[in-house]
């Protein structure tokens, strides 16, 4: 199969779904002419003249135009730069976009994607390095995805641009450059926003995670099943709503879960799964559960603190093994 | 090849149950059909039989416990069989191999757990949930977890054998021993400093006694442990209680043609009480009244396009509530049948558990003993619950006269969640309106 | 040149503020007698900014409102039944009383929503402007109304540049009431006139009396063809007064009660109809008289609308949360 990078996979599946909608369209700052810091927008403003927007340096138009845009009929894309820079249109994401549906009694849709690059990428200390999925899993009317790989960057990133709802897309700065296989065209399965994948099965523990985080839970997989420890591997791939469903069948079959993630553990996105497992399935449970994630203090920049900061799949595999 | 023996599951809204009484021992001989066991559900008692010839081979639940459906309760087998999954044999003939080697097992991990009496078992949940399930107490299992805790493997890897064998470890005089052994007590549930002596024994089934009977010495008072029924009984009205607000609203009721119309009836030979004339008119008006026909759940009104009516009735230990399924479906005759044997199967214990699920509206009739008025309990989930009392001749003022009628007095208890006073007040002038001129029920 | 209006249009003036004034009595007294659940700001006074911008409107074009919406919502021909069951929270009202007051929008008649954010307009209308113009290549026009207070937002920087940067259709309509909620706005702005501001955004910024319903008509067929002539946007401020308190059962201890009766009698857009029409253009008392009674009992039968329906039923409670 053909391997592509994380990066060309989501400019693959903008090209594809402005092809197929003409009011699809994407705006953000440094998109058209530099192609994104990252290239993730190369070769589209050619491809789509005039629906690869450079806005000023303005978040709040750049998200809140992005939702009047879909109240007007378009279905935009708009892109944060680095996800740090959300907060700037918080109220734009949660008083507006999150909202109007509800508060007009379903007479709005918000087509609407906002991609937002997220992670540490080495050097980028604290206002550039944020992973910050977490704030928005607590608002109800959006819905937040983070894929893994570049198969399901195009896929997600397709289903996030033709969902009626808006849709938070967080991308893994460090991913972009990874590569993937991904399928031909006619050979896609589409994804379904809300559904987590088993990515490995195992009886042992089950391990959760998503974005940058599943390759913690895949090194850690390895690693154990030199030992015989045989971990069930999830990708939550939707962070809200998420497949509690999936989840609370392996821990089921399994009794133990770990999580892992790269956002700041105390508060962090698979909180809430911990909690509903605790809620739902505490009876299944032989171990307590063990959660990995950042420290909660801001990114530091000297590269022997960054490294403090991180998560590493060998801190997986001691917990694990603790309370096997 | 043993057999299981569960938690049955008596109906589809039946989650849980509990083992009312072993009717038979470890150990004994059982015939195929014999009550090996009754359960008790909020509902009602149901006996469970032996679908074999054999033996009860081990009980796991004990009586007054509580567990969801399908959990497994005991073994039946025959003599001598080892039963599955590590749970002790009843027969002597255990098989000899397999217990000291999980013994010595256990006795390498953690021997006899050494822990103080009452103290907090450390375990996992989901060896607590497996424990649970096998009948094990925790406090014999040793633990080989993270930090000392209990985990599913220990569950797994355990027999209460095992556990036997080694709990001989208590020091004990020879005498002690002996009376022990006599008295039949575990040497190891006896409190003692040190070597267990004659008066520790003496000591400990002294206190036994007291926890055991604690009025014992008082022949004015008896202590007796409630009926599985009763235990329902209470358990339903303490949770109706604690649900449901309720109001009471009472409303006379003129019975003079009621009286005739009965009497018209009973001349060709159709015999019909007044409670069946109840059922029937009370199903009519629950028609047109949805919100006493319907149940709570979850800040959601379910609203039931049929009537269900149930009839209350009284027991000499209890009282049970079979309904009339689709009773406003029902001709008064066809309902009149059906409450006779609903009361003729109560009182023999053979209601079938369908008969007690499903009602929308019940009707409790205290007539027959004079009652004038009284509160009746809501039998949940329903919202409303109907009250009959005495009739009686009345002096009444009709047409600015003084005649003598006979009055009947209902007492509508309902749900104020979901009914309102004035919905309540208008279902009870219906039910008025409708007995007072039966010919309404045409119209 | 100033567009020529007929009696016919005058009259249909009088008659929307009449209804407007009507409106807003009506929930008055319907919130002081504890009919109305919430809070409720009310347009008494201001009848003619709002009346004269969107007559000069398509219903195609598209309004942001404000949390003091309710006239806005009238004078874009929504219906005042639905708006009456909404501001009761009735299922039956024009978001199936899932926003209320401060959330009213009819989206068939391009009210695309009141914002309880103030300040939150500027950038959906602006996006809006942008889809319309830029990717869905009509000539649809956007207006967002804003107070004083609003102004102040960062919000209305943002969106007011690129709006003139990129020439989009949206007019940016300014009800001076000269009242921040219950701080005066000379107290926290340095300009006296905020249409100041349009110039430095490159935008022509027009002053009007907003208690003329004539002279809001002109500025606003004026700003409407230069929007859609390509031209771009255009800052109206339009001079009223705030009668009311902020929120009804405001104790207006901030200000003297006969000061603003004494401004409402001189300023009442109502009283000074007759004065202001046009040259040619007569109506009698009796007919301005007939007119006012008619909307009285319009929504006398408004409030009977909305008091005659339901509560919206328990199983809509997690309805419209998502599209899909």
């Amino acid at each position: 199969m053909r391997k592509i990078t994380f990066s060309e996979a989501t400019r693959e599946a903008m090209a594809e779904e402005m092809e197929k909608y003409p009011e699809c369209f994407v705006m953000g700052e440094d998109i058209a002419r530099q192609g994104g810091i990252f290239g993730q927008f190369k070769g589209l403003p050619d491809q789509f003249p005039g629906r690869v927007i450079d806005t000023p340096i303005s978040e709040t138009f750049i998200v809140g135009g992005g939702v009047g845009a879909a109240l007007a009929g378009a279905r935009p894309v708009v892109d944060m730069h680095f996800a740090d820079f959300i907060g700037v249109a918080m109220d734009e994401v949660f008083n507006q976009m999150a909202k109007v549906r509800y508060m007009f009694g379903g007479q709005a849709k918000i087509p609407l994607v906002l991609r937002a690059p997220d992670g540490l990428a080495g050097g980028g200390a604290a206002q550039h390095s944020q992973s910050v999925e977490s704030w928005f899993i607590h608002i109800p009317g959006i819905k937040v995805v983070a894929p893994s790989n570049p198969y399901d960057a195009k896929m997600v990133l397709k289903a996030a641009i033709e969902s009626d709802d808006p849709v938070l897309y967080f991308e893994n700065k460090v991913l972009y450059k990874e590569s993937g296989e991904v399928p031909e065209k006619e050979d896609e399965v589409p994804y379904q926003i809300g559904k987590a994948r088993v990515e490995r099965e195992g009886k042992d523990v089950t391990i959760v995670s998503y974005s940058i985080g599943m390759k913690n839970a895949r090194a850690a997989a390895d690693q154990l099943a030199k030992d015989g420890i045989e971990a069930e591997v999830i990708d939550l791939i939707t962070l809200s709503p998420w497949d509690k469903e999936t989840v609370l069948n392996s821990v089921k079959k399994t009794h133990r879960l770990c999580l892992v993630s790269e956002c700041v553990k105390q508060g962090g996105a698979l909180a809430e799964v911990a909690a509903v497992v605790a809620e739902e399935a505490l009876e299944y449970l032989d171990a307590p559960i063990l959660r990995y994630g950042a420290p909660f203090t801001p990114i530091p920049f000297a590269p022997t603190l960054e490294k403090m900061y991180r998560v590493y799949p060998e801190d997986l595999v001691k917990g694990i093994k603790g309370v096997l | 090849m043993a057999t299981e023996l569960l938690m049955p599951k008596l109906g589809l809204t039946m989650t849980e149950g509990t083992i009312d009484e072993w009717k038979k021992k470890e150990g004994d001989a059982v015939r195929k059909g014999e009550i090996l066991y009754s359960v008790a559900t909020d509902k009602l008692t149901n006996d469970v039989e032996a679908d074999a010839d054999g033996v009860l081979l081990k009980i796991l639940v004990a009586e007054g416990e509580t567990v969801p459906c399908k959990t497994l309760v005991g073994w039946l087998g025959q003599p001598g069989e080892a039963v599955p999954d590590g749970a002790a044999p009843a027969a002597a003939a255990a098989p000899a191999a397999e217990a000291p080697a999980v013994g010595a097992a256990g006795a390498a991990a953690s021997a006899a757990p050494a822990r103080e009496a009452g103290a907090y078992v450390p375990a996992t949940p989901y060896a607590k949930k497996l424990a649970r399930e096998k009948g094990f107490d925790l406090a014999q299992v040793p633990a080989t977890g993270y930090k000392g805790v209990i985990v599913a493997k220990d569950v797994l890897a355990f027999t209460p054998a095992a556990a036997a064998a080694a709990a001989p470890a208590v020091k004990a005089s020879p005498l002690a021993a002996k009376v022990a052994a006599d008295l039949g007590i575990d040497l190891s549930a006896v409190n003692a400093h040190g070597r267990v002596l004659a008066q520790d024994i003496l000591a400990y089934l002294e206190s036994t006694r007291e926890k055991a009977e604690p009025a014992a010495a008082d022949a004015r008072e008896e202590t007796k442990p409630m009926s599985g029924m009763r235990k329902a009984i209470a358990r339903n009205m303490l949770a109706s209680v604690q649900t449901s607000p309720t109001v009471t609203f009472n409303l006379g009721i003129d019975m003079s043609e009621m009286k005739r119309y009965r009497e018209q009836l009973k001349a060709k030979e159709i015999k019909v009480s007044y409670t069946d004339l109840l059922v029937k008119f009370v199903s009519k008006a629950l028609t047109e009244f949805p919100l006493l026909n319907c149940s709570v759940e979850d800040n959601k009104i379910i609203y039931k396009h049929y009537v269900n009516m149930g009839v209350a009735v009284a027991l000499d230990n209890g009282l049970v509530v079979p309904n009339i399924t689709d009773a406003d479906k029902k001709s008064l005759t066809e309902i009149s049948a059906e409450v006779k044997e609903l009361a003729k199967l109560a009182r023999e214990g053979k209601l079938p558990p369908e008969k007690l699920r499903g009602g929308t509206f019940t009707i409790t009739n205290l007539g027959m003993y004079g009652i004038e008025s009284f509160t009746p309990i809501i039998n949940q989930p329903e919202v409303a619950i109907l009250g009959v009392n005495t009739m009686e001749d009345k002096v009444v003022v009709r047409n600015g006269e003084m005649v003598i009628r006979p009055i009947m007095n209902l007492s509508l208890t309902a749900d104020h969640r979901v009914v309102d006073g004035s919905v309540a007040a208008q279902f009870l002038q219906r039910v008025k309106s409708l007995m007072e001129n039966p010919a309404l029920m045409l119209a | 040149m100033p567009e020529p209006v007929t009696r016919e249009q005058a009259k249909k003036f009088y008659e929307t503020m009449c209804t407007i004034r009507c409106f807003e009595e009506s929930v008055k007294r319907d919130f002081l007698n504890g009919e109305i659940p919430g809070f409720v700001h009310l347009y008494i006074g201001e009848e003619a900014i709002g009346t004269g911008i969107c007559a000069a409107l398509r219903d195609t074009d598209l309004i942001e409102s404000t949390h003091r919406g309710h006239g806005h919502c009238v004078a874009k021909g929504a219906d005042v039944n639905k708006m009456m069951a909404e501001i009761f929270g009735k299922k039956d009202g024009l978001c199936h009383g899932k926003g209320g007051s401060m959330h009213i929008a009819d989206f068939s008649v391009g009210m695309l929503g009141a914002n309880g954010v103030v300040g939150g307009g500027y950038n959906l209308a602006t996006g809006a402007a942008l889809a319309n113009k830029m990717i869905l290549k009509n000539d649809t026009v956007s207006v967002v109304f804003f107070g004083d207070g609003a102004s102040n937002r960062g919000t209305f920087h943002e969106a007011a540049n690129v709006a003139a940067a990129w020439k989009l259709p949206v007019i940016f309509v300014n009800e001076m009431n000269c009242w921040a909620s219950t701080t005066p706005y000379r107290t926290t702005t340095a300009v006296e006139d905020i249409s100041d501001r349009a110039k430095g955004y490159n935008m022509p910024g027009v002053i009007v009396d907003g208690q003329n319903v004539f002279e809001v008509y002109q500025a606003a067929v004026e700003a409407v063809a230069r929007a859609r002539r390509g031209e771009g946007p255009t800052f109206i401020e339009a001079k009223t007064y705030r009668i009311e308190g902020h929120f009804v059962g405001d104790p207006e201890h901030y200000r003297k009660k006969e000061e603003t009766m004494e401004i409402f009698h001189r300023t009442d857009p109502l009283k000074l109809f007759k004065t202001q029409c046009p040259e040619g253009i007569e109506f009698s008392q009796e007919e301005l008289d007939g007119i006012l009674t008619a909307a009285r009992e319009k929504i006398a039968k408004a409030k009977e609308y909305a008091v005659s329906c339901e509560y919206p039923d328990p199983s809509e409670f997690l309805t419209d949360v998502y599209a899909e």
